[in-house]
């Protein structure tokens, strides 16, 4: 397996542009990718695409506003993990010795087909039929979770509170507002105990990054230091039954990241920082957990100890994560992979975790009856 | 999902009627695998922990223990909100998701003890109802 590293990433901002269609907003983010990696894009030898709901051919569509036509492209699905899924296609395309440099795009515009509410799901699935929409789902979890582990609804409103701080540093953040325990509890209930501000937003983005072999960084790397892609592993879920099954989804995270891990030679105490899938509020909480980061159960003193804050010894998503920089589906895992190269860079502003050499990246697709998600996908990054 | 419903009368729709039966008593009907003995809920096409291909419908016991739930106050077109919606976990070592009928959802806790109903999943765009198993707190 060869070393794959990445030149340059770029995004839009997060938000609602229901008047950018997604070929719009990929082209910027495609377009800041290759003008941070200092590459001339024909370079660039396959691409990927990660969405959801954009359509047929959107990666073509996409690229052709910039003139990357001609070579392979192939757009990616797995869910809320298309993102990460399409990083990871790119990573293995020049790991594994078939191309030299690749482009990872994340593109979604949900606020086109949906003003708010829960995300449209596949009715094919019983559990989806019978009422079940993320938020209830991640409602039942936190609702087991906090049976079991003795949390109030007051610390897992703190995952939001430290979520908006951290987003208040980030430009591109969709929530940029702090806020307060009663203001999180105050928002209206959309599945008890998970109020509105606990669930992450319907918003727009692309992200893109580009990827090069070892072979080529001296040669390619002129603008920006790169970053080495040191693990990266995709896992589906597995049927579980109920006797393994607790409260958690932690078991399709815990072997991916496991997998990523031994992979990059590294342990969970390695990494400086972490972008994780906290589309909701207890989900940061059992994500934690699943990567090791500390014991089962322990997610709500993460948060309690502020160690996940921003000056903490673990910091988790920066960037203000899915729940305020926003969760545009097709788009956050390269959103995610972006902030963490800005921390390995020193680019990350106001929001810089120190001194960052290692930093690990989680996202987590879907669900299906009886199994944990539907894809996750963990990368961990070094200088 | 269409040729999973099975009209009944003008009004209304029985959603899953493979899923469930009312007789002798309310219960679930989920996959067996004759190879390995363990259930599924539905049944799939291969036995998801030893790939054989030899299931068979298994009537699931009629009674189960709630292992969480919410009550959903934002749903999606045709979902009548509140209600509750419930995970019961059944002695076959399935775990099912679906809604619960009761008049007190201030009184759901979990690891109570559930049974098998039918009700009111949603309505149709035509208005009609689609009716299918739910679960309600077992009766004493």
């Amino acid at each position: 397996m060869r070393d794959v590293y990445i030149l340059g990433v770029g995004t839009t901002a997060c938000g609602k542009f229901p008047d950018k269609g997604a070929h719009i907003l990929g082209r910027e983010a495609a377009w800041a990718a290759i003008k941070d990696a200092g590459i001339h894009p024909r370079k660039i030898e396959i691409a990927f695409c990660g969405h959801v709901y954009q359509g047929m051919g959107v990666g073509q569509r996409t690229l052709k506003e910039i003139g990357l036509v001609g070579q392979p492209t192939v757009n990616v699905e797995g869910a809320c993990g298309s993102g990460t899924l399409s990083f990871w296609e790119a990573w293995r395309s020049i790991a594994y010795g078939q191309y030299d440099v690749a482009l990872a795009l994340g593109v979604e515009n949900l606020s086109r087909i949906l003003s708010g509410g829960p995300l449209p799901l596949e009715e094919d699935d019983i559990e989806v039929f019978m009422g079940m929409g993320m938020p209830s789902l991640y409602a039942m979890r936190a609702k087991r979770y906090m049976e079991e582990y003795g949390v109030t609804a007051e610390q897992l409103a703190k995952v939001v509170v430290k979520s908006r701080k951290h987003a208040a540093l980030n430009p591109i953040a969709q929530f940029r507002k702090e806020t307060t325990v009663e203001g999180v509890l105050n928002s209206p209930m959309i599945a008890d105990p998970l109020t509105r501000d606990q669930c992450c937003p319907v918003g727009d983005a692309s992200a893109a990054a580009v990827l090069c072999s070892g072979e080529l960084v001296d040669k390619l790397a002129t603008n920006k230091k790169p970053i080495k892609v040191l693990g990266c592993v995709a896992q589906s879920g597995k049927y579980s039954s109920p006797t393994k099954l607790t409260c958690d989804p932690s078991e399709n995270v815990s072997r991916t990241s496991g997998m990523a891990y031994e992979m990059a030679g590294l342990g969970p105490e390695d990494m400086d920082v972490a972008e994780i899938h906290d589309a909701f509020s207890i989900a940061e909480m059992i994500v934690c957990e699943a990567l090791g980061f500390c014991e089962k159960g322990a997610g709500v003193r993460l948060i309690e100890e502020e160690r996940t804050s921003l000056g903490g010894d673990i910091v988790v998503n920066p960037s203000g994560g899915l729940l305020s920089r926003g969760h545009p589906v097709g788009a956050t895992g390269l959103l995610q992979t972006a902030e963490i190269v800005w921390h390995l860079r020193g680019e990350a502003g106001k929001r810089q975790v120190e001194g960052a050499k290692v930093g690990i990246i989680e996202t987590m697709g879907g669900a299906q009856p009886a199994m944990d998600g539907v894809t996750c996908v963990v990368s961990i990054l070094g200088v | 999902m269409s040729e999973k419903e099975k009209t009944t009368d003008q009004t209304e729709l029985l959603y899953g009627t493979n899923l469930f039966s009312m007789t002798p008593h309310p219960h679930l009907i989920a996959g067996r695998c004759k190879a390995c003995g363990k259930y599924t809920f539905p049944k799939y096409y291969a036995c998801p922990f030893c790939f054989s291909d030899n299931l068979e419908d298994a009537p699931l016991s009629p009674k189960g223990v709630l292992h969480s739930f919410t009550i959903v106050r934002r749903s999606m077109p045709g979902y009548q909100v509140p209600y509750a919606l419930g995970l019961v976990n059944f002695p076959e070592e399935v775990r099912v998701m679906a809604q619960i009928e009761t008049p007190n959802p201030d009184k759901l806790k979990l690891d109570m003890e559930m049974e098998v109903t039918t009700g009111l999943i949603r309505k149709n765009s035509d208005g009609k109802s689609v009716i299918s198993y739910k679960f309600r707190p077992a009766s004493k």
